[in-house]
């Protein structure tokens, strides 16, 4: 499905969304992020700072709640994962594609209700990239594409004044059926414009590439023990903003919050985690199988690009460039990928 | 004007001495503009070496780190480390020598006078350009000069410098073996000028602000990481940091305080803030990496100025001004004021 | 979807001993699932035990597949979660969720000689594999037990090994001699050099501390087991126990469901991170 929305109807399509929640990128002291909607919402964004992925994982979640008073049994009371309708707009392509990253992740070997139980409530509505949103995209590199509709139920595409929409999957097609006759067929000239365009925007360069994606995961096998690890990490300060801001990093702590104590009451919560913590992998013997900078490295710069490959035929990173462009220390994957692979 | 070259060169020749192990400088990016963080044992390296707007690191947080990793490794050196400061970077090692972190001849500072130039501020200059992003950054005495996909692009420097700078006062590394530069008075604006600003909102206004900077913080921990004087191996707000060895025992790992949980949710930030400004109340010297790194944008640098004033206006405490001076929080004066004791 | 996959079932504690005192104190618990069918297991699985209120850790099951009554769980106390089981009293009610991970092949065993060579509180990894095997008897060879502690006071399961013998030779060790001890006195790998169990028709099994692992692995080697006649299991730091925290990642694998159980072929080429 095809169609075109005026620039000024956005906000009409989104209130005519009935029994959905809309969220879209606003700012809040000048941090771009995705917040309920106001209007009028204008989809002029660069990349958000972080992406949509808490809107399927939270950073915190509570999985049951118990209640023990001394001498008997605890009492534990499950919690469900939030129902509510949320669609979500102006999603970039690289951050849809990490969307389908972490449904592999959640859904593989057994099912987490919390993660699937928010998502099949999720709708995300795509913003095509006509121009590269930071200097540090190389989405081109790593398989994907500035109009990749993977894991977008709608595609967005500016055509100066107006929007061509395409539907992506059925949950796509309902919401743009809801916009009724806000919505009209385009002409010929505008398919032909969406054309044109979307060209432009897979011909135009971006400043940064992974060099031979296709052959990252054999050459980092090769170079497992490399001295460059250590070299390329030896300015890490070992903060969580890469994986925190990573569309595509899942893992997480499990911890137990107290919040009384006569009985004793508290949550089971899961918290988002960071592999490039140094007590990540430490074992309550004090011995840690990754106990330096450069092993954390290469253990996240693997993971996206070797282990990910190795189990789901695809790199895990989607190249949006956050972990390039916020990392205190000027971290870039795209230089470490490409030095360690070049590295005989 | 500073000349790189004299750096380099003063660089190379402790390498090739050997009156240091290393030296810790600044040295081209991968990523655009900014400069990183880099580690040199060789004397070669030393051209690598580079100083302009970008050398936004406090180097001392390199300075503790890698005396760590020798530490741990069984190789702590008796050869000094040497580090590139600037005056803010200088007054932090100061403060570590007064914590005793290590001894001044373990250390070898190459300070750099920021003269007029001070180190920008990123977020400044992406409001300026717009979308334009530079591939590199100089200070030519009165501007920054950035290159750009559309050609060369010259700004004051006032306009998009941090504004640290802009209210520093001694851009001068008084701690040095050498120094590079000459002093200069900057004072661009008045001390503590941002916090001035923002203290002229009502007490429910930065109540709100305050909430709402909270509720945004993701707890990555960048500014616990990137601060040279958040070296406590354990940490009492979390599990990241904890330093266990095969002699800890089990009743230390069982009974660890957790007085703020690892959720990102607001109270807990709130604390985990709270408890990292007073840690470093008569301690933090403003160089203000943390407010720098923060990917949300929380304005870190107005916390520990507040408290940074506190102690000018009740002890005339400066941190980072000489190593001679007893830590703030450790010591006693008998005309200290005590009006606020209660 | 629809299941809480974090949820543990409770499961109330029928018995407790201590096998091991001292600063790395081992208490064996036996649990009982306090309400509904619980769960069945396989050689080598875990569980994820929790106290409320402290949290959970993954600790191996101890007791053999055909034990339908309890699960049991040899727990040395080394942090937060082990501290407060080695608090608890017969009655307590514990979280448990499970069973995670891999198993030993043993029905792929039938007709062969069983090795086994455990150090530390390393035997009750293996521990349901030799209650299997002493238990189907007639279905394999020789059963041989290597087992050592540091001390005398180390060695757990005391009883339970004297009963093994007649079904299987058992080979205890300790670190230092010590008065009273009779066996043998030396490292688990050097014990294992010392009887020189033939390669022949034999899978080999361990588990301990790593160190002792990397030596009896060097030893069977020397001896002419080949690598996939080598079995033993590792450890990771785990928090879900489903293939989804990441804790326990090394290489392609998460160990909490790939593992624990690897066959030395095939752990030989991930990366030493565990």
């Amino acid at each position: 499905m095809e169609l075109i929305l005026e620039k000024g109807r956005l906000d009409d399509w989104i209130a005519a969304l009935e029994g959905w929640q809309a969220f879209a990128p606003s700012q809040e002291d000048e941090v771009w992020g995705y917040r309920p909607t106001a209007s009028p919402v204008r989809l002029d964004h660069p990349n958000t700072v972080q992406p949509p992925k808490n809107f399927a994982f939270p950073q915190r979640e509570v999985f049951f709640r118990f209640e023990q008073v001394k001498g008997e049994p605890p009492r534990l009371t499950p919690v469900e994962p939030d129902a509510a309708r949320n669609v979500v707009f102006g999603v970039r392509p690289c951050d849809g594609r990490g969307v389908v990253r972490m449904d592999t992740v959640f859904s593989d070997h057994v099912e987490d209700s919390f993660y699937l139980g928010r998502r099949k409530n999720l709708a995300y509505v795509g913003l095509a990239c006509l121009k590269p949103a930071s200097r540090h995209c190389f989405c081109k590199s790593v398989g994907g594409s500035p109009v990749s509709t993977e894991g977008l139920d709608v595609l967005m595409t500016d055509l100066g004044d107006c929007w061509l929409l395409a539907s992506a999957t059925p949950v796509g097609e309902t919401l743009m059926q809801a916009a009724g006759a806000l919505l009209t067929e385009p002409s010929a000239e505008q398919r032909m414009e969406l054309a044109r365009r979307h060209e432009e925007a897979l011909a135009r360069p971006q400043k940064s590439a992974v060099a031979d994606v296709g052959n990252a995961a054999t050459r980092l096998k090769d170079n497992f023990d490399s001295p460059l690890w250590e070299e390329l990490g030896k300015a890490c300060i070992a903060c969580g903003i890469c994986t925190y801001l990573c569309p595509t990093c899942h893992c997480f702590d499990l911890n137990d919050e107290v919040s009384g104590g006569k009985p004793l009451r508290g949550g089971r919560v899961r918290t988002w985690d960071s592999c490039q913590f140094p007590d990540f992998t430490m074992h309550s013997s004090g011995h840690n199988p990754r106990d330096s900078l450069g092993s954390r490295l290469r253990q996240r710069v693997s993971h996206k690009f070797r282990y990910f490959v190795e189990n789901f035929g695809t790199p895990q990173c989607t190249g949006c460039g956050r972990c390039v462009s916020q990392c205190p220390v000027g971290i870039d994957i795209v230089n470490v990928v490409n030095r360690v692979c070049a590295s005989v | 004007m500073i000349r790189i070259e004299d750096i380099r060169t003063q660089a190379r020749d402790i390498l090739e001495t050997g009156e240091v192990r290393a030296v810790i400088g600044w040295r081209r990016g991968s990523r655009g503009m900014a400069a990183e963080p880099v580690l040199i044992s060789q004397p070669e390296e030393a051209e690598s070496l580079v100083w302009d707007p970008t050398c936004f690191h406090n180097l001392s947080l390199n300075l503790v780190q890698e005396r760590k990793r020798l530490a741990r490794k069984g190789m702590a050196s008796n050869k000094p480390l040497a580090l590139v400061a600037k005056g803010c970077d200088a007054r932090s090692v100061t403060v570590l020598l007064q914590e005793n972190h290590f001894r001044r001849e373990d250390v070898y500072v190459l300070g750099v006078s920021c003269e007029g130039s001070g180190v920008l501020d990123e977020r400044k200059l992406a409001r300026v350009l717009d979308g334009l992003t530079p591939d590199s950054a100089a200070y030519d005495g009165d501007d920054y000069v950035f290159q750009t996909e559309e050609g060369e692009k010259r700004l004051p420097a006032r306009e998009v410098m941090a504004d640290r700078c802009l209210e520093c006062r001694s851009a001068y590394p008084r701690l040095n073996n050498a120094v590079f530069g000459e002093e200069k008075t900057r004072g661009l604006e008045a001390p503590f000028a941002a916090l001035s600003r923002f203290e002229q909102n009502r007490g429910a206004e930065r109540w709100d602000f305050w909430k709402r900077q909270f509720e945004r913080c993701i707890r990555c921990f960048a500014c616990r990481s990137v601060c040279p004087l958040c070296y406590c191996e354990e940490c009492v707000v979390d599990s990241i940091r904890l330093e266990v060895t095969p002699e800890t025992t089990a009743d230390e790992k069982a009974n660890r305080i957790r007085w703020i949980e690892r959720s990102a949710s607001r109270s807990d930030n709130f604390g985990y803030h709270m408890t990292r400004a007073l840690h470093l109340a008569g301690r933090c010297i403003d160089c203000a990496e943390c407010e720098r790194v923060c990917p949300v944008h929380i304005p870190l640098r107005l916390l520990n100025n507040k408290l940074e004033r506190e102690a000018r206006e009740k002890f005339g405490y400066e941190p980072g001004a000489s190593v001679d001076l007893p830590a703030l929080v450790s010591s006693f004066r008998d005309d200290d004021p005590n009006e606020f004791i209660r | 979807m629809g299941d809480n996959i974090y949820l543990p079932q409770l499961a109330r504690v029928s018995y407790i001993k201590e096998e091991v005192a001292g600063e790395r104190a081992i208490k064996t618990f036996r649990l009982e699932f306090a309400e509904g069918e619980g769960f069945e297991h396989e050689c080598g699985q875990c569980a994820m035990l929790s106290i409320f209120g402290k949290g959970e850790a993954m600790i191996s099951i101890a007791s053999a597949p055909h034990v339908k009554t309890y699960k049991q769980f040899s727990i040395m106390r080394v942090g937060r979660v082990t501290s407060a089981f080695h608090e608890l009293s017969v009655g307590d009610v514990v979280g448990i969720r499970g069973p995670y991970g891999n198993s030993f092949p043993v029905h792929d065993w039938r007709g062969k000689n069983l090795i086994f060579i455990g150090g530390g509180c390393g035997l009750a990894p293996i521990w349901p594999v030799i209650q299997t095997a002493v238990a189907q008897r007639e279905h394999f060879r020789d059963i041989t037990v290597f087992y050592g502690g540091r001390s005398p006071r180390d060695i757990m399961y005391q009883a339970e090994l004297e009963k093994l013998r007649g079904a299987a030779d058992v080979h205890l060790s300790v670190d230092k001699a010590e008065e009273g001890w009779n066996a043998y006195c030396g490292f688990v790998p050097a014990n294992l050099m010392d009887k020189e169990p033939s390669p022949e028709n034999a899978i080999a099994i361990t588990c301990g501390p790593p160190i002792m692992i990397k030596f009896v692995i060097q030893n069977l080697r020397s001896l002419g087991f080949r690598d996939e006649q080598i079995y033993t299991t590792i450890e990771n730091k785990m928090k879900c126990g489903l293939g989804k925290c990441g804790r326990c990642n090394v290489g392609k694998d998460y160990v909490c469901v790939k593992g624990p159980v690897y066959s030395w072929d095939v752990l030989k080429d991930l990366p030493a991170e565990y």
